[in-house]
């Protein structure tokens, strides 16, 4: 039972942060049909941002620790959140008119340019966040260890999820965001602009998958330049497996992904862990074609 | 309205056939002027174009997203591996066996997954590519030899001829590529390659027209994998190692964006963006650090400048098109 | 004015690259020596090391007068820890006609690349590719200056239960040609003296951060000590992992754990008392050659080299200039049967160098290191 209960907390809070950067995908794709396969790069970034502001700036200036951690988490996030616009801007909208798949393939180049930008801007090896930034409490609970980390980890997840959630769907620009989401020419025949929409999607998605690459920066301390890469494939499965295009599937997704991943490394073998979770997302796609939630995004048939 | 559609197509035939004409006299005279390694650029380019071709049959003809082709080039080249380690096959009845080995995991695998739609399919070949190369590393009843891979020591004969220097397989390769040609522009004229574009037009409107949707699906995925896992064959026998490595989802990625790169469902097409994906890497070596940094940046301004490809097809209608909703 | 002035700067500097030019082609021909190595993808800092160290070897000897009076030079191949790309490098080299190549550092990446320089009869020197399957092929052409994985393997067997006392022994290994490949020959010599048992053998997968759930699974096997056989990045995630969940055994980590990467991301306190299997660092070799390099390296680059692996390269090239400026050739079966038959003890930088009969390094030198409090490796007392 204890086993059972730490494989579950560590399972929420892996799950938590493939949650976060699910989210950049699901948003995305609802309102624009388009897997953004830079998504991944877009959190990578995050982190070695988060990194920079720590060592560089902050290291040396005495501020309280929590101050310095909102100050990175912020900088890193603005700075993702400039940069997912101007990818918008530069590699998707020209696109928007001549194809989901050729905005497919010009994600795929973007994954490739950020990837190899972060190699030769902060080189090719591994970085390690300074040891003072990441606050070490645990506290054991009746043989499970829960540490501080983990809490805010999951904590902020939350937080941010449920106040994606009530952005969406309770003020005029949520609205707006789920008007273009079902039909571009309808949502601009109402007034709505929908560049502005997806300059707002690409600002919520890439910052949302910051904050998640600070986050996991400060847990693991280690990053690298290919992180984007692999968490991205673990986020998108999420998305597909909670529903995508549909904002509670994604935080579904990536929380029972995270709880999957743990309870297979940890009751059966780790070397066959990925492929009992691709097998069940197999197998759930098989009898629920749309995901566990369903699509969001409004069908034409 | 037919008329128009009709000379449109002439029209691509005899820009399709001015092409091969231009890129057969290329082929022909080019290993005259370079050295071995060019010649063994071009080994590499013309199994991606094996690749290519095999994964356009079911993107592009038919209209389904499959990211994850290079699991059933795995199987083509690990059954030849383990075939030829343990009884000694000869090659080419090697390349038929893993062809059809492939070809039935392409069926099998994909057939309960057949009734999703676009991005769901994407992601379940996502998650087969990956469920086949973790198999692989861990090496199941000792078959596949783990992470190291397996040794492939046989060769292909032609006429006593081992098939062993750049320039043998340079003439294998694209021979099975003139092969292929052939048969895939018999096969578009013919009543399946006509079933499978009314399937990806519109499933609905096919499916009352008579056409067995499913069946045709099916089809594409059979004859897809099986020349993928042909083509692995060959990719074994000139690797003379295979490893889970070659078989990552990156590289499904990259087969992908060939595919659409190239304009989807065009056969030129795959062929100048297998050929652009392969050289321009080997031509940006002296970047050293920042070459693959240029090729994402080519990617991208390949894609801006000509969204519907490098040589778009005719066949491939504007309704797949429109980016705003399907 | 000013336009005119760089226009003539220009000419100027053009007149001084076409007269150096001309200089260039007055003296001989360079000998051409290859380096294959991981320049971009997951590996690209490794490769970034190689370059820098066999630039280095490159440069004192041209320095020196070069070979057989001519310059040496260095032509560069990047691999991208790909296979397909590695045999791709492979042709390049042949068609470039080098005299003999150096690399490369992932095992299951130099396989396709190995066979090709053996079918050209070309002398190629492997710096990072430990796995034993590379020289159990009758391979005449391949080398390696690193050492195989078994010695590494049957040295922790014995550490383990002599040293360390352990019974209970866990291994965990990440799914890698290499990381696969230490730990099966750990077990072996483990299994085969009977004086330990395994009680637990299992693989994370690289690139992961949270290995949480395997480490709880191995910790309730009641492990004496564990042995993480992959690279530095997971390592130091593991162990700090490991003492989170209060799993108390000792951590030995294999050669490719050691980097100062391991201590920052375990943090100081954790990494202490952590032990490594692994050949004596270059910055713990007592040979002239060794501190001059280290020295020459850190003089260009602001610190010493963060792997063994590097030097390996360095030492690779060296081997292959020796054997040319010894036999006076640049054949390669001349080069190689020297290599296998005359090369006794060359002083490299990592100690003395000679090949057996299938090109693998004589003389293996583990020793157990240990992290100690200041946040370095020692050699363990």
């Amino acid at each position: 039972m204890v086993f059972f209960l730490s494989q579950m907390v560590n399972g929420l809070t892996v799950g938590a942060v493939y949650a976060l950067i699910a989210l950049g995908y699901t948003m995305v794709y609802g309102v624009m049909r388009l897997i953004n396969f830079a998504h991944g790069d877009f959190f990578m970034m995050g982190s070695y941002l988060g990194y920079t502001v720590l060592v560089t700036f902050l290291a040396a200036v005495g501020l309280p620790l929590w101050l310095v951690l909102l100050i990175a988490t912020a900088i890193a996030t603005l700075g993702v959140a400039l940069l997912g616009v101007f990818v918008e801007r530069v590699a998707y909208r020209p696109l928007r008119r001549s194809g989901r798949l050729a905005a497919v393939v010009s994600a795929l180049g973007v994954s490739q340019f950020l990837q190899n930008a972060a190699m030769l801007i902060w080189g090719a090896r591994f970085q390690a966040y300074p040891p003072w930034a990441a606050p070490d409490a645990a506290w054991n609970i009746g043989g499970v260890s829960v540490s501080l980390m983990q809490l805010l980890i999951i904590g902020i997840s939350l937080m941010l999820m449920v106040g994606l959630y009530l952005f969406v769907q309770r003020t005029t620009a949520g609205t707006a965001i789920r008007a273009t989401a079902i039909d571009h020419d309808t949502a601009r025949l109402m007034g709505i602009n929908v560049n502005s929409v997806i300059t707002l999607i690409f600002i919520i998605g890439p910052a949302l998958g910051g904050i998640a690459g600070v986050l996991l920066g400060l847990y693991y301390r280690q990053i690298h330049f290919t992180v984007g890469w692999s968490y991205g494939l673990k986020a998108f499965t999420a998305a597909i497996l909670g529903g995508i295009g549909n904002i509670p599937g994604a935080m579904v997704g990536g929380l029972l992904l995270g709880i999957l991943e743990m309870l297979g490394a940890g009751y059966i073998s780790a070397a066959w862990k990925d492929v009992m979770v691709f097998g069940i997302l197999i197998l759930l796609l098989i009898f629920r074609p749309t995901g566990i939630l369903g699509e969001r995004v409004a069908e034409k048939v | 309205m037919k008329t128009e559609r009709s000379r449109m197509s002439r029209m691509s035939v005899s820009a399709n056939s001015a092409f091969l004409m231009v890129l057969a006299a290329f082929l022909i005279v080019f290993p005259f002027f370079v050295s071995d390694y060019w010649i063994d650029v071009c080994v590499f380019w013309g199994i991606n174009v094996l690749l290519g071709l095999s994964l356009n049959i079911i993107v592009g003809e038919v209209g389904l997203f499959n990211m994850g082709h290079t699991a059933f080039y795995a199987v083509g080249a690990y059954t030849a591996a383990i075939l030829s380690q343990r009884f000694g096959i000869n090659m080419w009845v090697l390349m038929l066996l893993s062809g059809v080995a492939a070809a039935i995991a392409g069926n099998v695998l994909t057939a309960p997954i057949m009734h999703l739609r676009g991005d769901y399919l994407l992601m379940v070949t996502v998650g087969l590519n990956e469920i086949i190369r973790i198999t692989l590393i861990n090496n199941p009843f000792g078959l596949t030899g783990g992470p190291n891979g397996l040794i492939v020591l046989d060769q292909f004969r032609v006429f006593g001829r081992v098939i062993q220097s750049p320039i043998d397989f340079y003439v294998l390769v694209w021979g099975c590529v003139a092969l292929l040609l052939f048969a895939l522009f018999r096969l578009q004229r013919s009543r399946i390659g006509r079933a499978w574009n009314y399937v990806r037009e519109d499933a609905v409107a096919a499916e009352s027209t008579g056409i067995n949707t499913r069946w045709a699906k099916s089809l594409a995925f059979m004859i897809g994998a099986g020349i993928a896992g042909a083509t692995g064959t060959i990719y074994a026998t000139k690797m003379m190692v295979i490893s889970p490595d070659s078989f990552t989802f990156a590289a499904s990625v990259s087969l992908f964006a060939i595919v659409i790169l190239g304009g989807t469902g065009s056969i030129p097409g795959v062929i100048l963006a297998s050929g652009a994906m392969m050289v321009l890497p080997e031509l940006m070596r002296d970047f050293a650090q920042y070459r693959m940094l240029f090729f994402g940046l080519a990617m991208v301004l390949m894609m801006i400048f000509r969204p519907q490809g490098l040589w778009p097809s005719t066949r491939w209608s504007t309704r797949v098109k429109g980016g705003d909703a399907e | 004015m000013s336009g005119s002035r760089s226009a003539r700067l220009l000419v100027s500097l053009a007149l001084l690259a076409l007269l150096s030019m001309a200089q260039f082609a007055r003296a001989a021909e360079p000998i051409r020596i290859g380096l294959q190595a991981p320049i971009t993808g997951p590996w690209a800092y490794e490769g970034e090391m190689a370059r820098n160290s066999v630039q280095i070897v490159a440069d004192e000897i041209n320095k020196a007068g070069g070979l057989l009076g001519r310059p040496v030079e260095i032509v560069l191949g990047d691999d991208q820890g790909q296979p397909q790309q590695s045999a791709l490098v492979a042709q390049r080299m042949i068609s470039e006609k080098v005299v003999a190549v150096v690399g490369t550092y992932g095992s299951s990446v130099n396989d396709p690349a190995a066979a090709i320089y053996e079918r050209n009869k070309l002398v190629n020197i492997a710096y990072g590719s430990t796995a034993e399957s590379l020289t159990t092929h009758g391979r005449k052409y391949f080398f390696r200056t690193c050492f195989r994985d078994d010695r590494q393997g049957e040295f922790f067997a014995n550490f383990a239960a002599d040293t360390l006392k352990a019974k209970r022994i866990a291994i965990i290994h990440d799914n890698t040609t290499f990381g696969k490949g230490l730990a099966e020959a750990a077990r072996r010599p483990i299994l085969a003296q009977g004086k330990a048992e395994v009680v637990f053998y299992d693989a994370i997968t690289p690139g992961e951060r949270d290995f949480t759930a395997i480490l709880g699974r191995m910790g309730r096997t009641n492990p004496d000590v564990v042995y993480f056989t992959g690279y530095y990045s997971e390592a130091g995630l593991i162990i700090r992992q490991m003492r989170t969940l209060g799993i108390k055994a000792p951590f030995v980590g294999g050669n490719a754990a050691v980097n100062d990467e391991f201590i920052k991301i375990a943090g100081i306190d954790i990494a202490k008392g952590a032990l490594m299997t692994q050949e004596p660092l270059p910055t713990d070799l007592d040979y002239p050659e060794s501190k001059a390099f280290v020295a020459e390296y850190v003089r260009r680059h602001g610190e010493a080299p963060s792997s063994p692996w590097p030097v390996y390269a360095a030492d690779a090239f060296k081997v292959i200039c020796a054997a040319i400026e010894a036999t006076k050739s640049t054949n390669s079966d001349v080069l190689m049967n020297y290599l296998h038959n005359n090369l006794k003890d060359y002083p490299g930088i990592t100690g003395p160098i000679s090949f057996d009969a299938v090109g693998d390094r004589e003389g293996a030198i583990y020793l157990a290191y240990e992290v100690f409090g200041e946040g370095d490796f020692r050699p363990r007392r």
